[in-house]
């Protein structure tokens, strides 16, 4: 059977306007890489939106995956739980398993 | 006079296509215009006036009228954002910050409102100078700072935000697409002049009506679902601002036409972009610089409330201040 490793993976819904500053923490707290995902619409704080609908482009959400170990995750949480305190997002952390642990 | 330019004015293709996004999206139609054809058809319009107004451009000198216009331009987007706050924050519930937020989209401008002013002008005979677009470009980001001196004003500095990098504010207000694409477009059409014209001119004259009336369709989709999702945000004052915030900054700006001595044409053009608001620059600034407040609040009243008014009621009146002011 083929080993696989135990990760944390982090899910990050912000909005988009803020995914760089999302980037630069993660990048700044050790984790290796991360994807950035489009997100095309949800209902949260009463409201609705949907990718595609605001010609300023500034209400999207896009998604922000990103692998990695506990101490690099632990720094990126720390900073990230700031960047929430300002703008809007939901944050979640999950255990992953992985092929090629030397990536994350 | 006036009634046959307002209905010519409503009654144009722009103006209808429009209506029918509006309308189709109060309606909850499903019809969408997709994103990034929406966001090609702003470049391209941009790009056309910008070329058009650097041709005109070029065949004029800088004179003492055209600097007064530019200083007056930059010193209206700077102050209305002052007079829109005291009015939200005395004739409305809204909240400081969003207040501010809001404000600086009312002394920021509308490109596409002046676009279809100029339109509404050409079907007029009336003639306007080509550096407005030069003047449209120094009222995007004024506004801007001015709105973030009112939020911060008696605020203490409050922490870094995690991830903000120094000079991106700066980047995102000097530096948008509006701004880089518009005085690069006006740069061009200066150097290139008509020749340079004459050559693009099967691609950014002839069709642009039809191209405006595509993207006045997708800007009525974008009001109608913005105003079904966000009026609930808004109390009768806040609405009510989005209606006579515009009304008083043409009326300033009628009085100093007056003083200035313009022509009717470019009158017309410095009044609707005194009374149009920004929902595609200023937003995007907006949510880097004050993220906590409301989007729904400000793109409401600008692109729900102040841009269909200024569309239908509001250009065919601000040619009507102009040529009193300037008759």
């Amino acid at each position: 059977m083929t080993e696989l490793y135990t990760k944390l993976r982090l899910e990050l819904i912000i909005e988009r306007p803020a995914a760089k500053r999302a980037g630069r923490v993660l990048a700044e707290s050790g984790l290796m890489g991360y994807t950035v995902i489009p997100a095309m619409g949800g209902y949260g704080g009463n409201n609705t939106w949907q990718r595609g609908t605001d010609i300023s482009s500034s209400q999207d959400m896009v998604v922000i995956v990103s692998i990695g170990d506990k101490e690099h995750m632990d720094k990126a949480l720390e900073a990230l739980g700031n960047l929430l305190g300002d703008h809007i997002g939901v944050l979640s952390v999950s255990d992953v398993q992985v092929l090629r642990p030397t990536l994350f | 006079m006036g009634l046959e330019l307002a209905l010519s004015t409503i009654l144009s293709p722009i103006v209808l296509f429009f209506v029918l996004g509006l309308v189709a999206a109060l309606l909850r139609s499903q019809m969408t215009v997709p994103q990034a054809f929406a966001k090609g058809l702003a470049i391209y319009l941009m790009m056309a006036i910008g070329l058009k107004g650097g041709v005109e451009m070029s065949k004029a000198t800088l004179s003492p009228d055209m600097l007064g216009i530019f200083t007056v331009a930059i010193i209206l987007s700077f102050g209305m954002p002052v007079l829109a706050y005291a009015c939200l924050r005395v004739l409305s519930k809204m909240k400081p910050l969003d207040a501010a937020a809001t404000a600086g989209h009312y002394g920021s401008i509308s490109i596409v409102t002046f676009v279809a002013a100029t339109q509404a002008l050409e079907l007029s005979g009336i003639v306007a100078s080509g550096y407005m677009v030069a003047v449209a470009a120094l009222m995007e980001t004024p506004a801007i700072i001015s709105a973030l001196m009112l939020a911060n004003r008696g605020r203490k500095k409050g922490r870094e935000v995690a991830g903000a990098e120094d000079g991106e504010l700066m980047r995102e207000v000097l530096l948008n697409a509006s701004v880089v694409v518009l005085v690069g477009a006006l740069a061009i059409g200066w150097i290139t002049g008509e020749t340079g014209m004459a050559k693009v001119s099967p691609f950014f004259v002839e069709p642009f009506q039809g191209v405006l009336c595509l993207f006045l369709l997708d800007m009525g989709l974008s009001a109608g679902r913005g105003l079904r999702q966000g009026w609930r945000d808004l109390d009768v004052g806040s609405l009510a601002f989005g209606i006579y915030m515009p009304i008083i900054s043409a009326l300033i700006t009628t009085v100093i036409c007056l003083g200035l001595g313009t022509s009717v044409g470019d009158a017309a053009l410095l009044i609707t972009l005194a009374a149009s608001a920004s929902y595609i620059a200023v937003p995007a600034a907006m949510r880097l610089a004050l993220p906590k407040a409301e989007p729904s609040v400000y793109l409401t009243l600008s692109l729900g409330v102040t841009f269909p008014f200024n569309l239908t009621v509001g250009i065919p009146l601000y040619i009507l201040l102009a040529q009193w002011a300037a008759g």
